[in-house]
C-alpha cells in the first residue's frame, strides 16, 4: 500500500484495514469549504469525507477520527439534491404550522439520519391534540450507496488538522459497535419488523385519534360547510372536481373528473355521419378496386423483399 | 353536389399528369397486369400466404439436384451400360463354390438367410443383363435431397436375364436371392476392377434380400462425377418376361419351409409371409412403378412440388434416412409419390360387395397447387387408419390379389397403383401411428398460424428429429444383451435378426402400452453402405431409443383391466397373461368385477408420471429378455431435482408433517375457515381470501412443507427454511374508510391486530404477528402484512386488499390540474406515489389475476405444473431466477408451449407436451431461439377467443441478462440432442464472475434445497453447535436473499449480481461496463475506488479505478461467523 499517494486533487487518502479482511477501504478527506448556503457547517473544524463505507454509523466515525479529537457530529450527505431540498421545505412547513411545538416524545438514540422513518412520527404535536403512540424504532445500521460522503464536525479546529495528515500506513476500523453486523444484524432486523402485538394496536389506535382530531380541526378552520357552494367576494362559485363518492370534499361546486372526461364518454352519443358516400359514384367504386389490387401488389412486393433478405442469409437450406 | 363532384375530378386530374410524366412512380401506381393479378390472387388463395408462397419458392430449388451439373453423370451411366452388357457369362455352378471364387477377388456374396449349405443341388450363374435402366426419382425428376448431405441416389436397375431363373421352387428358401445376390456380387466385382469409382453394398435396413451396389465418385479420378453430389445405386430386377409364377407370391401364400420342424407353434399354422413375397415382388417392380409415376406427373403439373415438400417435411421428422429415423421408412420413397397418386387418382374400390365402399376417398383432383396438394397429404396421413382400412391406389387394371388377402395378412396395407406391391408391409404399426401424429401437429400449426414465417421454418426448415422435443418419454434400450431367440421362421421372413426383433418389440409394446400412447416410435440410425468385402453387416444393431407421446387421459392409469375371471380359459386370457407374465393377477376391484388384471404400484405422483416407461421396461424384461439395466429413462434424474433432499424428507417425515400441494391447499382452506369464523369480531365482512402464491397453484420449484414451531428448532439451521404462502384479504366496501393514504395503512394496521389477536385466543398454537417494513421510504405504500403460522407448521402471510387506494394513489400521482405549466418534473411525492401504485397493482391486481390464470392453466394441462418447476429450477441454477427473471415471467414463458401462438389450444391438442421434460425442452428451444428484441405474446388470461390486445409482452430490459444466459445454456443443449441429461443443471462456472462471495452454508435456512447440497454441512452444524443460541423460529427468514437484496440497492449502479435463491452459498457478481476503467476522481462518484498508481509517470492525473469493495465487514460476517 506504500504506492498510494498521499493527495488526490486535494483529498487526503487514508487507507483503512479491516481486521478480518485483506483489503482495504479507501477514504478521502479534505477541510470542508462552505459555498451553498443552504446547509451551513462549522468551517475550520468539518472534515469533508467521501468514500465512507456503506454500512458506516456515528460511533465508528468517531471512534476512527478519536486520534484527532473529538467528533461533535457527523452528517451524511444524501445524494440525491431535492430530496434534501424538500426535507428542508418540509421543516420549514412544519415550524409554520405547528407554532406551539411540545418537545419529541422519545428523543431520537444518535442522529435523525438513522431513522428518517420514525421523524414523522415524531412530529411535534399540538399540546391539546392526542399523543401518538411510536412504532419501537429500529436501532440498527442503515446502508447507504457505496461511495456516499458525509460531513464530520470536530469539536475544536486542532483536530481537523490532525485529521488531515495522511496517515503513514492504513489504520484499523474500528469494530466494536453497539449495532450488531452480519447475520446478527439480518435476525435483529427480522425480529424488529414484527413488534409486539400491542404495542401495534396502541400505535395504531392513537394515531388514528390524532388523525381524527386533525381533521376535525381542519374542518373547524374551514368556513364551508359540507355540500354548500363556495362563492367568493366577487360573487364567483369555486368549481372543483368530485371527490371520494362523488363528494366534493373541497367545497365548491363538483364536476366530472378529468380522467372520466378522457374516456370521451361525455357529450353526444351520436356518431358523425361521414359527410360523403364512399362507394357511391362508379368513379369511386373504381377507385376503390383499384387500391386493393394496387395494395395486393404493394404487400406482394413486400414479402418478396422480406423473403428475399432472408434468402441472404442462408435460410432456406433445411438441411 | 354536382359542383362538388366537378372540383373533385378536377382535382385528380392534375395528380394523373404528374403520374403519366414521371416514370419511375408511374412503375410504381400502374396497375398490375392480368398474368401478375393472377399470381398474386393465386399465392394468396392457393397457398397459405403469399409469403408462404415466396418461401417455398426460396425452398424448392435448394433440395433438387441441379440440373447444370448431370452432364458428367450422363456419361459415365453410357460408359457402364456398354461395360455391363458386354460382360462375360459365367458357367452354373455350385453357390459356395461360385462365392469362393469370388471372394479370392475380395468381393462376398451377400447370401440372405437362410445361407446355402454344402448339400445344395441348384447352382448359380450369370450372363450379362438383359436390358438396363435408369428408374426411381431420378428418371421421373423428383428427387429430394437427404439428410446430413447424403448423396442424391440414381436409381439403375439391370435387368437379370430371364434364362437365370428358373420357375417355382426358386421362390421358396430364399433361392431367388441367392442367384441375385451372386448376380449382383459378380457385377460389383467388375465394376470394381475396372472403373475407378468407389464400390460398396448398401441395402435398406440391411436387409440382404435387398442389396445394391452402390457406386460413388472418386475425386479426381477420369469419372468423376462428384459435382452433381449423387450416387449410383444398381439394383438387380426381373425382366418382364421372368418365367416366376406371380401368383403364388399373393398376399396369402408361405414360401418359407421352416427347417426344423420342432418350432411348434409357428410351423403349424400356415403362417403367409408377406415380407418375403414382397421382397421378390420388387424385382418386378422398378420399371412399371417408373412408368405409372410418370404417368402422374404428367397429369398433375404440381406434382413435382407437392411431392418435394412432402419428402422434406418427412425427412425432417425423420421418416427416411437419418442418425435419428424412425423404423421402418428406410427407402421407402416410392411410397411417398405413390401417396401423391392415391390423392390424385382416388382409390380403388375394394369390391363390389366392400362394406366401406360409399366411405372411399375421391380423388382430390389435379388441379391443386403444390402446398394444396402437400396439405391433402398431411391430411390423408392425418386420418388414414392403417390398421382397419386398406388402402388400394387405383389402378388401370384392377386388383391383382384379391383385396381381401391383404389385411388379414399383412400387417398395414397400401397397395400401389400396379396393384403389385404393399409399400407398408414391413412398416409397424407404431411407426405409422408416429407419423399420423405428426400430421396431425402439422396440419394444427397450419390451422391455427398467424406468424407464417415460424410456422414455415417449424414445418421445413427446422430439425424436428430431437427426440427430447418430440416425445414426452425417451426410453434408451440397449439391445446387445437382448435375448436373441426369435423362430427361425421369423427370421427368414424380416431378412435379419434386428428387423423380426424390431418388429417383435414394437408390436409388444403397441399391445401392452395400448391407449395409453397416442403414439409409440422406434429410433435407430439408418442403414450404411458397407464394402463389397463384407458379407453383412454387423448382425446387432446396439442402441434404439423409444419415443412415446402420451394421451392425456389415460397414460397414468394404475391398473390394466384384461379379461373378466369367467374367461380364464379363453384364447384372450391366455395373451392377456402371456404378453404381462407374472405381472398379471387375478383381481376382485372395488365394483364387484373380477377380472385378471395388472397394477402398477407407485408411492409419489413423480412416480405416477413414470408408469408408462415402467411398462416398457417390464415387456422389454419379460419378453426380450433386456436387462433392466440397460434400459434408461431420462426422467428420473429430473425429478431429483425438484425434490427435497432425502434426509430431510424423512427428518419431517419423522416429526409427523405432511407436505404437498394438496395438504398446501387444504391448510389454505382451512385457515380461510377459521377467518370466516371470525366475522362478528371485525368490524367488517371478509369478502374474499385469494390466493396468489406459487404454492398454491403446483408451480414452486420444491413441494411445499409445513415445518411447526416445535419441529423448527430440532432442526439444524440449514433445514429450517419454511416458505411463506401469501394471501390477499378483501373486506366488504364501506364508507367509514379515511380518505386518507396514510390512514389507510394504520387502519390495516389495526385490522391485522385484530385478527391476529382473534385467531391467536380462537386456535390454540397458532402465531400471529404483524410484519411491518420499515425499510421503504414512503407511508402511503401498502406495507404491513400479517404472519400466521399455523399448528401444523403451515406460514402465510395476508394482505388487505383496499380498492380505495387506487384512486387515492391515481389522484396523487396524476400530475397537477391546471395544466398551465405542466411540471417536467415530476415532484417528489408524485414520484412516491407512482412507486406506491406500481406496488398496488402488482400485488392486489395482477397477482391475483396471475394466479387465477396459471391455476386454470395447471388443471388443463397435465405437463406444465413439471414444466415450470424445472424451469424455475434451472434459472435458477443459473443463478438468473428471481434476481432477474421473475417466478411470473418463467411462468408465463413456460405455458408458450402449450397455449400455442394465438388461441389456446384445446385439451387433445396434438402440440402440447404431456410430460414436464419434454415441456422442459421445448421451453429451453424456444429461449435458444427468442430474441429478445421481440416482444413475446402469450395469450394468458384472455379465455374467449383470440385476442387483439397481447396479454403479455415481455420487453427487452426484462429479459437482458436472460438472453446472454440462455446463449450459455444453448451449448449445454446442443450437447443433448439427444436424450436431455441432468449434469447440466450445476453447469454454471464461477470464474464467470468478476466477484464471488461465499456464504457460510451452515447458518443459511435455506441450504437444503441447493442444487448440490451437500449433507455434511447440516449434520455437522446439528452436532457442532446446539441450537444455535438463538431459540426463536423465523418463518420465511432468509438472509442470502436480504443480503442480495441490499447489496443490489447499494450498489446498483456499479455491479450487477448473480445469486441462485433456492439455497445458493455463493453470490456472483459482474462490473457494469461502464465503471471497469480508470477514470479522474471525483468526489460524487458513485462508487467505491482506490487511487491508481501509473508506474513511472507522475501520479498528478488523480486518476482511480472502481476498487472491489468486498471489504465492508458488513458482509464478511456472514461468512465468518
Amino acid at each position: 500500500m506504500s504506492t498510494l499517494p498521499k493527495l488526490i486533487s486535494g483529498f487526503t487518502v487514508i487507507p483503512v484495514a479491516y481486521s478480518y479482511a485483506r483489503s482495504t477501504h479507501i477514504l478521502y478527506a479534505r477541510a470542508h469549504l462552505s459555498k451553498s448556503q443552504d446547509v451551513v457547517y462549522p468551517e475550520k473544524r468539518t472534515l469533508f469525507l467521501v468514500n465512507i463505507p456503506v454500512d458506516a454509523t456515528d460511533r465508528e466515525i468517531s471512534l476512527f477520527f478519536k486520534s484527532s479529537g473529538t467528533v461533535e457530529r457527523v452528517v451524511y450527505n444524501r445524494d440525491s439534491r431535492d430530496e434534501a431540498e424538500a426535507e428542508a421545505e418540509e421543516e420549514e412547513e412544519e415550524a409554520e404550522a405547528d407554532i406551539e411545538t411540545s418537545p419529541p416524545l422519545s428523543p431520537s438514540p444518535s442522529s435523525q439520519d438513522l431513522q428518517p422513518r420514525s421523524k414523522r412520527k415524531q412530529r411535534p404535536t399540538e399540546s391539546a391534540s392526542p399523543s401518538v403512540v411510536p412504532l419501537p424504532p429500529i436501532s440498527l445500521r442503515t446502508l447507504r450507496n457505496t461511495g456516499s460522503i458525509a460531513h464530520v464536525i470536530f469539536l475544536d479546529t486542532s483536530s481537523l488538522e490532525k485529521a488531515l495528515v495522511p496517515p503513514t500506513k492504513p489504520r484499523p476500523w474500528p469494530s466494536s459497535s453497539e449495532e450488531p453486523q452480519g447475520l446478527a444484524h439480518y435476525a435483529a432486523l427480522y425480529d424488529a419488523q414484527r413488534p409486539p402485538l400491542d404495542v401495534v394496536k396502541a400505535h395504531a389506535d392513537t394515531w388514528m385519534e390524532r388523525f381524527e382530531f386533525d381533521l376535525a380541526k381542519t374542518k373547524q378552520k374551514l368556513a364551508y360547510r359540507k355540500g354548500e357552494a363556495i362563492v367568493d367576494d366577487d360573487g364567483f362559485t369555486l368549481v372543483t372536481r368530485g371527490g371520494a363518492y362523488g363528494q366534493t370534499l373541497g367545497g365548491g361546486v363538483g364536476v366530472a373528473s378529468k380522467a372520466f372526461e378522457k374516456t370521451s364518454r361525455t357529450g353526444s352519443k351520436k356518431k358523425k355521419e361521414p359527410k360523403e358516400k364512399e362507394t357511391f359514384y362508379a368513379f369511386q367504386k373504381a377507385e376503390k378496386q383499384r387500391k386493393a389490387l394496387l395494395d395486393l401488389k404493394k404487400n406482394f412486393e413486400a414479402d418478396k423483399a422480406r423473403i428475399d433478405k432472408m434468402k441472404e442469409s442462408r435460410r432456406f437450406k433445411p438441411y | 353536389m354536382a359542383s362538388d363532384l366537378k372540383r373533385k375530378r378536377e382535382d385528380q386530374l392534375p395528380d394523373d399528369d404528374e403520374v403519366e410524366l414521371d416514370a419511375e412512380t408511374a412503375k410504381k401506381h400502374k396497375l398490375p397486369t392480368g398474368e401478375e393479378l393472377r399470381t398474386l390472387k393465386d399465392a394468396a388463395g392457393l397457398y397459405q400466404s403469399s409469403s408462404f408462397k415466396l418461401q417455398i419458392d426460396a425452398l424448392l430449388p435448394n433440395v433438387r439436384p441441379k440440373e447444370s451439373r448431370k452432364a458428367p453423370l450422363d456419361q459415365f451411366l453410357f460408359i457402364l451400360r456398354s461395360h455391363l452388357l458386354s460382360l462375360p457369362p459365367i458357367k452354373p455352378q455350385h453357390p459356395l463354390v461360385a462365392a469362393r471364387t469370388l471372394s479370392e477377388s475380395g468381393v462376398a456374396v451377400p447370401f440372405a438367410l437362410p445361407h446355402p449349405a454344402q448339400e445344395t443341388k441348384w447352382t448359380v450363374a450369370f450372363e450379362p443383363p438383359s436390358n438396363m435402366h435408369v428408374v426411381g426419382s431420378w428418371a421421373n425428376k423428383i428427387s429430394v435431397k437427404k439428410k446430413d448431405g447424403k448423396y442424391f441416389g440414381l436409381d439403375l436397375s439391370i435387368e437379370m436375364p430371364a434364362v437365370l431363373s428358373v420357375p417355382r421352387e426358386r421362390l421358396l428358401d430364399a433361392r431367388y436371392f441367392h442367384k441375385r445376390s451372386y448376380y449382383l456380387a459378380v457385377v460389383a466385382q467388375s465394376i470394381s476392377t475396372s472403373f475407378e469409382v468407389d464400390v460398396f453394398y448398401g441395402a435398406a435396413l440391411n436387409d440382404p434380400r435387398q442389396t445394391f451396389i452402390v457406386l460413388r465418385p472418386r475425386k479426381g479420378a477420369s469419372h468423376d462425377f462428384s459435382k452433381t453430389h449423387a450416387e449410383i445405386h444398381i439394383i438387380p430386377a426381373l425382366s418382364s418376361s421372368h418365367p416366376i409364377p406371380l401368383h403364388r407370391l399373393s398376399p396369402c401364400h408361405s414360401n418359407v419351409r421352416v427347417q426344423p420342424p420342432t418350432d411348434a407353434l409357428l410351423s403349424i399354422t400356415n403362417s403367409s409371409t408377406p415380407i418375403y413375397n414382397t421382397a421378390i415382388l420388387i424385382s418386378t417392380f422398378p420399371k412399371i412403378s417408373l412408368l405409372s409415376t410418370n404417368t402422374l406427373i404428367q397429369s398433375s403439373p404440381t406434382f413435382r412440388d407437392g411431392h418435394t415438400l412432402l419428402r422434406v417435411w418427412a425427412n425432417q421428422r425423420g421418416y427416411g434416412e437419418g442418425a435419428l429415423c424412425i423404423h421402418g421408412f428406410e427407402g421407402k420413397g416410392l411410397w411417398w409419390a405413390s401417396v401423391l397418386g392415391l390423392l390424385l387418382d382416388g382409390e380403388e374400390p375394394v369390391s363390389a360387395v366392400g362394406k366401406g365402399n360409399a366411405s372411399k376417398k375421391r380423388s382430390v383432383g389435379k388441379g391443386l397447387s403444390s402446398y394444396q396438394l402437400f396439405r391433402a397429404s398431411l391430411d390423408f396421413l392425418a386420418k388414414q387408419d392403417f390398421e382397419n382400412a386398406p388402402a388400394f391406389v387405383k389402378s388401370a387394371n384392377g386388383h391383382r390379389y384379391s383385396p381381401e388377402e391383404y389385411p388379414s395378412n399383412h400387417s398395414a396395407v397400401f397397395v400401389d397403383a400396379t396393384s403389385t406391391i404393399n409399400h407398408l408391409v414391413d412398416v409397424p404399426f407404431t411407426s405409422l401411428d408416429m407419423l399420423r401424429y405428426d400430421a396431425q401437429k402439422t396440419l394444427e400449426q397450419l390451422n391455427d398460424s398467424t406468424g407464417t414465417d415460424d410456422v414455415f421454418a417449424d414445418i421445413f426448415l427446422r430439425d424436428q428429429t430431437h427426440l427430447s422435443k418430440r416425445c414426452d418419454a425417451v426410453i434408451r434400450v440397449d439391445l446387445s444383451r437382448a435375448s436373441k431367440y426369435r423362430s427361425t421362421f421369423e427370421f427368414v421372413e424380416h431378412g435379419t435378426s434386428d428387423n423380426a426383433l424390431l418388429a417383435a418389440i414394437s408390436r409388444i409394446l403397441r399391445r401392452g402400452l395400448g391407449d395409453r400412447v397416442r403414439a409409440l416410435a422406434i429410433f435407430h440410425p439408418s442403414s450404411n453402405v458397407r464394402s463389397i468385402s463384407e458379407m453383412s453387416r454387423p448382425p446387432r444393431m446396439s442402441v434404439i431409443h423409444i419415443g412415446l407421446i402420451y394421451s392425456p387421459e389415460d397414460a397414468f392409469r394404475l391398473v390394466d383391466h384384461g379379461p373378466a375371471a369367467g374367461e380364464q380359459d379363453t384364447e384372450v386370457a391366455k395373451e392377456f397373461r402371456q404378453l404381462w407374465g407374472p405381472k398379471s393377477e387375478l383381481r376382485r376391484f372395488k365394483d364387484g368385477r373380477i377380472t385378471e388384471s395388472v397394477v402398477w404400484e407407485v408411492k409419489t405422483s413423480d412416480e405416477r408420471a413414470h408408469i408408462p416407461a415402467f411398462i416398457v421396461r417390464h415387456l422389454l424384461h419379460l419378453h426380450f429378455g433386456v436387462p433392466i439395466a440397460d434400459i434408461k429413462t431420462i426422467a428420473t434424474p429430473f425429478d431429483v431435482k425438484l425434490r427435497l433432499p432425502d434426509h430431510l424428507a424423512s427428518l419431517l417425515q419423522h416429526v409427523g408433517a405432511t407436505g404437498g400441494f394438496k395438504a398446501a391447499l387444504t391448510a389454505f382452506d382451512g385457515l380461510v375457515k377459521n377467518l370466516k369464523a371470525l366475522d362478528e369480531k371485525l368490524p367488517l365482512a371478509l369478502l374474499n381470501v385469494s390466493p396468489v402464491a406459487e404454492y398454491l397453484r403446483y408451480t414452486s420449484t420444491f413441494t411445499p412443507v409445513p415445518i411447526s414451531l416445535s419441529s423448527s428448532l430440532a432442526l439444524p439451521t440449514p433445514l429450517r427454511y419454511l416458505p411463506q404462502i401469501p394471501i390477499i384479504l378483501e373486506f366488504e366496501k364501506s364508507s367509514k374508510w379515511p380518505d386518507d393514504l396514510r390512514a389507510i395503512q394504520k387502519i390495516k394496521l389495526a385490522f391485522f391486530e385484530t385478527i391476529a389477536s382473534t385467531l391467536m385466543t380462537a386456535s390454540p398454537g397458532l402465531r400471529a404477528a404483524v410484519h411491518i417494513v420499515h425499510s421503504c421510504d414512503s407511508d402511503i405504500q401498502d406495507h404491513a402484512s400479517l404472519e400466521i403460522l399455523t399448528p401444523e407448521g403451515w406460514a402465510f402471510s395476508a394482505r388487505i386488499w383496499h380498492d380505495r387506494e387506487a384512486v387515492l394513489l391515481e389522484r396523487l400521482a396524476s400530475p397537477a390540474q391546471t395544466p398551465v405549466t405542466p411540471s417536467p418534473q415530476p415532484s417528489k411525492d408524485q414520484r412516491m406515489a407512482r412507486r406506491a401504485l406500481d406496488v398496488y397493482t402488482r400485488r392486489f391486481i395482477h397477482a391475483p389475476r396471475h394466479h387465477r390464470a396459471i391455476a386454470t392453466l395447471v388443471h388443463r394441462y397435465i405437463a406444465y405444473p413439471g414444466t415450470v418447476r424445472l424451469v424455475k429450477r434451472w434459472l435458477a441454477s443459473h443463478w438468473l431466477l428471481g434476481v432477474h427473471v421473475s417466478e411470473e415471467v418463467v411462468e408465463i414463458i413456460c405455458a408458450r408451449p402449450f397455449v400455442g401462438n394465438g388461441v389456446a389450444l384445446p385439451d387433445t391438442a396434438a402440440n402440447a407436451p404431456r410430460s414436464k421434460e419434454r415441456g422442459f425442452a421445448l421451453v429451453i428451444e424456444f429461449l435458444k431461439e427468442w430474441k429478445p428484441e421481440n416482444p413475446l405474446f402469450v395469450p394468458l388470461y384472455e379465455d374467449n377467443g383470440p385476442s387483439i390486445e397481447p396479454s403479455v409482452v415481455l420487453q427487452e430490459n426484462d429479459v437482458d441478462p436472460l438472453s446472454v444466459k440462455v446463449r450459455v445454456a444453448i451449448q449445454w443443449f446442443g450437447l443433448v440432442l439427444i436424450i436431455v441429461t441432468c449434469s447440466d443443471f450445476s453447469l454454471m462456472r464461477i470464474d464467470d464472475y468478476d466477484i464471488v462471495i461465499d456464504l457460510d452454508p451452515t447458518v443459511l435456512p435455506r441450504y437444503h434445497q441447493n442444487i448440490d447440497a451437500d449433507e455434511l454441512v447440516w449434520s455437522k452444524s446439528g452436532v457442532g453447535r446446539p441450537t444455535d443460541g438463538d431459540a426463536v423460529s423465523r418463518p420465511g427468514f432468509d438472509p442470502a436473499r436480504i443480503l442480495l437484496d441490499d447489496l443490489q440497492s447499494t450498489y446498483s449502479d456499479t455491479l450487477k449480481f448473480f445469486f441462485d435463491i433456492y439455497g445458493g452459498h455463493r453470490i456472483g457478481a459482474i462490473w457494469l461496463l461502464n465503471v471497469s476503467r480508470t477514470r479522474p476522481f471525483r468526489a460524487l462518484g458513485g462508487f467505491s475506488s482506490i487511487p491508481a498508481t501509473e508506474g513511472g509517470k507522475s501520479n498528478e492525473k488523480d486518476k482511480e479505478t472502481p476498487f472491489c469493495s468486498i471489504d465492508s465487514p458488513y458482509w464478511t460476517r456472514l461468512n465468518d461467523t
